[in-house]
């Protein structure tokens, strides 16, 4: 007596699990749906752009090939176009890419130029229309324009979270033994579409629960950041770059005086940083800017930030995994985590892969409740008509009685 | 008497019991993407320079031997007296290397260390965020600050009204400012 008690209990418990599970995402279904779909477009969205446009390729000319240096880079853009001036250069961590070059023109535009990482040769000019940076605003904050540093659409985005942590829980918590599933898997094709999606819902449930873990995670500190940078709160212990002192300097030609050669400040954040390749360098805004070097080292969740003086060569501050206090480690790992770009082009399938089921577990999830409720309703209504059937006849037989 | 057993609704507490269309409402809220596109692809062909110095119509102005274009970044009012406004100016390519640094302000400057917002950004185009001074008048002049590559340095001066009418006008509107003497 008393075990049934207690099963019907744990029932309802579960039951009532199943509500809440149900509530979490269906009145937003579409939109998560919408979110899951282009956040999987965008882990692979620079592979995209790889296979349909050429200029972005660059296949080492030699197996032995090296790549040219960041001087002889910005020699190669000098003599092709005289009068551009490079504002940064951008080397993927991928291979058989060309380097991401901005650079400014006299007409007042700046324009990403596609340059060979071995000949230097520029294959190609972007527009303003980059299709990496569409995807990611589209994921991330629904194109809604920031104003005062937020988004809206980065909160609705980012406020996901919150369902899907629930769903994450909630789901476990309904599936009994879960574990028991990945040993014995069962997708039943033939016994109708709501066993199917069943099915379908709970297999990849199980096997993506450290994917959605992940991304539900590191969402939720997406909108905890926005909200501490809509609010003007920092928890960075990044000091901030003093401006250079106006360098002293005129020269005889009139002429800006030139910087020091990339290669020297490369290789100046290089004794700094064990293991670090300089994946980004950024030339100086103005007379008081530095020349900014950023790269993977050791951890590759993070990378290595330095400055360097564009007049004197010299390394001005550098910062790297030991100048960051635990929660910067944590909190801007979270970024990577999220995208899957840190470990290269292995992992980003993975992540696209689980993309992908994490779509269709939404989809699926919408599908059961149709099925269900679909199937509820008729039985409802069956039993309703069957029972008012004989409750005429019998008040027919009272009334003849 | 009824003998039939009416089974308990599965489906009680589950959503969409009668309104099932009503959870595909959701899709409505793509239209978020959709109605902010056209001012995602403004905002992106601005920033690259592609719909010109800014939104507001470039102006020329005369600065030591050498001509500058510039622009009110975005056709708006400062929220408020003491927020800032963003300018962009444009140098030709023969120019451009000869300028070592360059200030905007509304007032006029007396040393380059008081000039202001420094510009900042590409080679050719850059921008400032303009401080909009407490006491500011719709009369006022914009100050431009030139510091050469040859240690010359150079001054000129632009009415507001001239690169951002939207703030002059704005300006009249504002109440009398109550000065209280000390």
């Amino acid at each position: 007596m008393a075990t049934t008690g207690q099963a019907k209990k744990k029932k309802k418990g579960t039951r009532l699990w199943l509500i809440v599970h149900s509530w979490l995402a269906l009145p937003l279904w579409v939109l998560i749906f919408f979110v899951c779909l282009t956040g999987t477009i965008a882990t692979v969205s620079q592979e995209l752009v790889w296979l349909v446009n050429p200029d972005v390729r660059a296949f080492p000319p030699r197996p032995d090939a090296v790549p040219l240096t960041y001087d002889a880079i910005l020699e190669a853009i000098r003599e092709a176009k005289p009068d551009v001036a490079v504002s940064y250069i951008s080397r993927l961590a991928m291979p058989y890419f060309a380097l991401d070059v901005l650079a400014d023109f006299p007409d007042g535009t700046s324009r990403l130029l596609f340059v060979n990482p071995y000949t230097g040769e520029i294959q190609g000019t972007g527009g303003f229309f980059e299709f990496r940076y569409f995807v990611r605003a589209l994921h991330g904050w629904l194109l809604v324009p920031f104003s005062g540093g937020a988004s809206w659409g980065w909160y609705i985005v980012s406020g996901l979270s919150v369902p899907l942590l629930g769903s994450l829980v909630s789901g476990i918590v309904i599936y009994k033994k879960f574990w028991r599933a990945y040993l014995n898997p069962r997708i039943r094709l033939r016994s109708g579409a709501r066993i199917f999606w069943g099915d379908f819902h709970r297999l990849i449930g199980i096997w993506s629960i450290p994917f959605i873990a992940i991304i539900a995670v590191t969402a939720s500190w997406f909108l905890i950041q926005h909200a501490l940078t809509h609010n003007n709160v920092t928890i960075s212990t990044a000091r901030l770059t003093p401006p250079l002192a106006s360098p002293n300097i005129s020269y005889s030609d009139n002429k800006k005086p030139r910087w020091v050669s990339l290669d020297r400040a490369v290789n100046a954040v290089s004794e700094v940083f064990p293991g670090f390749t300089a994946d980004f360098i950024s030339l100086p805004g103005s007379a008081a800017g530095h020349i900014a070097v950023s790269g993977r080292s050791a951890y590759p969740l993070i990378f290595g930030n330095a400055s360097v003086d564009p007049y004197s060569g010299k390394v001005l501050i550098t910062r790297g995994l030991s100048d960051r206090s635990w929660l910067e480690l944590v909190t801007e790992s979270m970024r990577p985590l999220h995208t899957g770009d840190f470990a290269g082009l292995w992992l980003k399938l993975v992540y696209f892969f689980f993309g992908l089921l994490f779509t269709m577990m939404v989809f699926s999830g919408m599908m059961i409740w149709l099925k269900r409720t679909a199937q509820a309703t008729v039985e409802l209504a069956r039993d309703v008509k069957a029972d008012r059937a004989i409750s005429t006849t019998s008040s027919v037989r009272e009334a003849t009685k | 008497m009824s003998t039939a057993k009416v089974k308990n609704n599965p489906h009680a507490g589950l959503p969409g019991a009668r309104h099932r269309w009503r959870f595909h409402l959701s899709a409505l809220l793509l239209f978020i993407p959709v109605a902010s596109g056209s001012t995602f692809f403004h905002e992106e062909a601005l920033f690259f320079g592609y719909a010109g110095l800014g939104e507001g119509k470039p102006a020329k102005m005369a600065i030591g031997p050498w001509q500058v274009e510039i622009a009110e970044y975005r056709v708006d009012v400062p929220a408020t007296a003491g927020s800032s406004k963003t300018f962009a100016i444009r140098w030709d390519p023969g120019i451009a290397d000869r300028i070592k640094a360059s200030y905007l302000k509304i007032a006029q400057p007396h040393t380059p260390r008081t000039a202001g917002a420094l510009l900042s950004g590409g080679h050719f185009r850059q921008t400032a965020d303009v401080l909009i001074p407490d006491e500011i008048k719709p009369e006022d002049l914009l100050w431009m600050t030139v510091e050469a590559w040859d240690g010359s340095v150079h001054h000129a001066n632009i009415p507001i009204y001239e690169v951002s009418s939207t703030t002059s006008a704005w300006l009249r509107r504002q109440p009398p400012k109550i000065v209280t003497q000390p």
